[in-house]
């Protein structure tokens, strides 16, 4: 019998995937290859511009991690300041604030995904009325996601003036100046989102969640909750034994106290910026290079994070079911809790006294070559910027998803793809590519 | 104006060349207002929220004419050739060539899809639906317009405001006519310039200044590169996430519901000439815009010498 090939146009992800299924006379997946399309030319159009007119621009890269792609510009042209031997301060304030605004924008992701694309693939498995509430539209879970995604985002605005695509933050500090109100209005929401949390996906309240160590305690313990059904179906349709690929891990920067940087390779050891490279050879397929570290490929995001950050309930379930789907979607699903009950103390530690800006030396002067690292909702986000007097010669960006979704080199595929082969399903198969949080529009920029 | 009991106008939302940022602002919008768009649209495709139908089957029933199109949604930047973009899998040229005579709108969302925005820098090609930056030489050229009569609407912005988006759909599915400017923008919304409701208005009144970021206090037109009084949006009107606006948390105003916004530059400096702004506030000469301001200088306002939270 010929091998049989599957061409999947993707939808319930960010942007335009291809899925290409290569599969044995069984069905079962042999190969898989990512190809994704609407290039934008966004490191070519940066060529040439003002420093701080990337501020305006690499935020619109990409719609939903708009805040993320300004973090690391900002961080890279900081960094520019001190290789040129400037001093450049940031208050605490302006930091924190900072940190604020992208988390909420990586809680905001989280629960949009798990509810606008992850549940929706179950219904397909299970017809019957039982998840009614999770159908787009019309179901109560569906719609109050919604709801709270764009209640959390409202954090952005009041410190930032909108969501998506505010340049707030800028080398030297943030252009806000809050009122106490603001961040008593900041934590009113951190708290309502907190208690949906609780009482709609987890189940249980957050402390008690977070001190858990395995997954039957978490099952024993809670109430009920989106989590809980998430579970029940993944191993009803045997998700917690696929979708396993590399083991390898990276998170390449720190959210204190919730992300540690490190990277899994058989061991945890500590991230080195020089072993991240991006091969020059073409795939024949995608037009993304893949990236490697330490010729490795690796996967990032928040089972990235959670397994370099030692957090005993992951460290657990992977060493039971391993980087499978299950863990994965678990680890997005886990980050909100996670981030969430830091943001009151974050919040409540902002010194309103301080200044949220101080004004560095003229851009103008700066030359010469930096990287902006932060952790963006998909996981580890890298630019690198090359400078003269001012100007960009070159931008060079390595989103998650480039980690996570970019194409195979000579020796291993990528590892999205590896996580796919040998699974039997096509639905399955597009649900696992979901499980890494697709976002192609990140993936060619 | 029709019954409001008709059917639910029915939509479909297609995606080129974008960050999905309009996707996303429209998902942020008030639960209120999006619960009142699905109570008047049956989106039957946006690539983020069905699931239970395949595009490429609307879009079969669509063109079979077994399903009515009201509003083809349109967010991102297209090509004026083929195989460049695509959507679902089908190539976003033949998507619009076949729906444009059947969609009784088709609304532009966004910059990228108003007037090619950012990825038309990249390429010559690339185009708005209807413009390429101010030229009507989009991918849709000249005087085009749909079964309803009307040219494509841009609903300008990078992104636009989800209140501007379901508004206009809202507003065309209860029958009220939508009165356009020259861009082709809904005048309701971009009639009034983004220093229309500024909280920072009396500092701009009284030329007080804003020389650094990082303060309540002072107007970021003259030297902070703030295009507040050269850009129609509502933006200070209808707040953004129901909160505030840029300008109200201290970032200048980039002018990113025009044309021209990719093209400009030093988006936080004000371009001076001889000490003065070489751009005015719309509809101003400069000439007059000179002297009132040094009418305006020539007097204190003593509440807006400091810091306001001092100011009695």
């Amino acid at each position: 019998m010929k091998k049989q090939i599957s061409n999947l146009s993707l939808n319930r992800v960010e942007g335009e995937v291809e899925l290409k299924l290569q599969k044995d006379k069984n069905g079962v997946i042999e190969d898989a290859f990512i190809t994704a399309y609407n290039f934008r030319g966004f490191e070519d159009i940066l060529k040439g511009k003002d420093l701080l007119d990337t501020l305006v621009i690499t935020p619109r890269i990409c719609g939903i991690c708009g805040h993320s792609h300004l973090t690391a510009n900002v961080n890279a042209i900081e960094n520019l300041y001190r290789e040129n031997g400037f001093n450049i301060e940031v208050t605490q304030k302006a930091k924190i604030i900072r940190q604020l605004t992208q988390c909420s924008e990586i809680i905001q992701n989280h629960i949009k995904w798990f509810y606008l694309f992850v549940m929706p693939d179950f219904l397909k498995l299970d017809p019957s009325e039982k998840f009614v509430e999770y159908r787009p539209f019309t179901g109560k879970h569906w719609k109050n996601a919604l709801k709270i995604s764009s209640d959390i985002i409202k954090i952005v605005a009041i410190f930032g003036g909108q969501w998506p695509h505010t340049s707030y933050s800028l080398p030297g500090g943030i252009t806000s100046d809050p009122l106490k109100t603001d961040l008593v209005e900041a934590m009113s929401i951190v708290d309502s989102t907190l208690k949906f949390v609780e009482s709609n996906i987890i189940g249980i309240d957050a402390e008690s969640y977070l001190s858990m160590a395995d997954y039957q305690e978490f099952m024993n313990k809670t109430s009920g909750g989106s989590l809980k059904d998430f579970i029940e179906l993944s191993f009803k349709n045997g998700m917690e034994k696929i979708g396993k690929s590399y083991g390898h891990f990276i998170t390449v920067s720190n959210v204190y106290p919730c992300i540690q940087e490190a990277v899994i390779k058989k061991k945890r050891c500590k991230f080195n910026i020089k072993k991240v490279k991006e091969v020059k050879e073409s795939s024949g397929y995608s037009i993304v290079q893949p990236v490697r570290y330490d010729g490795l490929p690796m996967e990032t995001g928040p089972l990235a994070r959670r397994l370099t950050s030692n957090t005993d309930l992951f460290v657990n379930l992977n060493s039971v079911f391993s980087d499978s789907y299950l863990v994965r979607v678990w680890a997005r699903v886990d980050e909100i809790v996670r981030i969430l009950v830091n943001m009151k103390d974050w919040i409540s530690k902002i010194k309103l006294s301080e200044k949220s800006y101080i004004k560095p030396k003229d851009y103008k002067l700066l030359s010469g070559v930096a990287l902006g690292l932060t952790e963006a909702a998909r996981g580890s986000l890298i630019h690198r910027i090359e400078v003269s007097k001012g100007k960009i010669v070159d931008y060079n960006i390595i989103t998650p998803t480039v980690w996570n979704l970019g194409p195979r080199c000579k020796n291993y595929r990528g590892v999205a793809e590896k996580a796919i082969v040998g699974i039997d399903n096509d639905l399955k198969a597009q649900m696992v590519l979901r499980s890494f949080d697709v976002c192609s529009v990140c993936l060619v920029h | 104006m029709e019954s409001l009991k008709v059917r639910r106008k029915s939509l479909i939302w297609i995606s080129g060349l974008t960050c999905n940022g309009n996707s996303h602002s429209f998902l942020s919008s008030s639960s209120l207002s999006f619960d009142a768009f699905l109570n008047s649209v049956n989106i039957l495709f946006h690539p983020a929220l069905t699931y239970d139908r395949e595009f490429k089957d609307i879009y079969k029933d669509i063109l079979e004419g077994k399903l009515k199109l009201d509003f083809l949604i349109v967010e991102g930047a297209v090509s004026k050739k083929k195989t460049k973009v695509y959507f679902q899998g089908f190539d976003i040229y033949e998507i619009l060539e076949n729906l444009k005579n059947i969609a009784e709108y088709i609304i532009a969302v966004g910059n990228c899809a108003s007037f090619g925005n950012f990825p038309a820098l990249y390429s010559e090609d690339v185009v708005g639906l209807n413009f390429r930056f101010n030229q009507r030489n989009g991918f849709f050229e000249g005087d085009f317009t749909t079964k309803s009569g009307m040219p494509i609407i841009n609903i300008s912005g990078c992104p636009a405001h989800p209140e501007w988006i379901i508004k206009t759909v809202l507003s065309l599915s209860y029958g009220y006519d939508l009165k356009l400017g020259s861009l082709q923008r809904p005048k309701d919304f971009y009639m009034y310039l983004t220093h229309d409701g500024c909280t920072r208005n009396q500092y701009f009144e009284w030329k007080v200044e804003a020389e650094e970021f990082g303060t309540k206090e002072g107007c970021l037109f003259y030297y902070l590169g703030c295009r507040g009084p050269l850009t129609h949006s509502s933006c200070n009107k209808i707040l953004w996430n129901d909160k505030s606006s840029k300008t109200r948390a201290g970032m200048p105003c980039i002018g990113c519901t025009e044309f021209d916004f990719p093209l400009r530059g030093k988006y936080f400096e004000t371009k001076l000439n001889i000490g003065i702004p070489e751009e005015v506030p719309l509809g101003v000469s400069k000439r007059a815009y000179i002297m009132l301001s040094g009418v305006a200088k020539t007097f204190t306002n003593h509440r807006l010498k400091g810091k306001l939270e001092e100011a009695d």
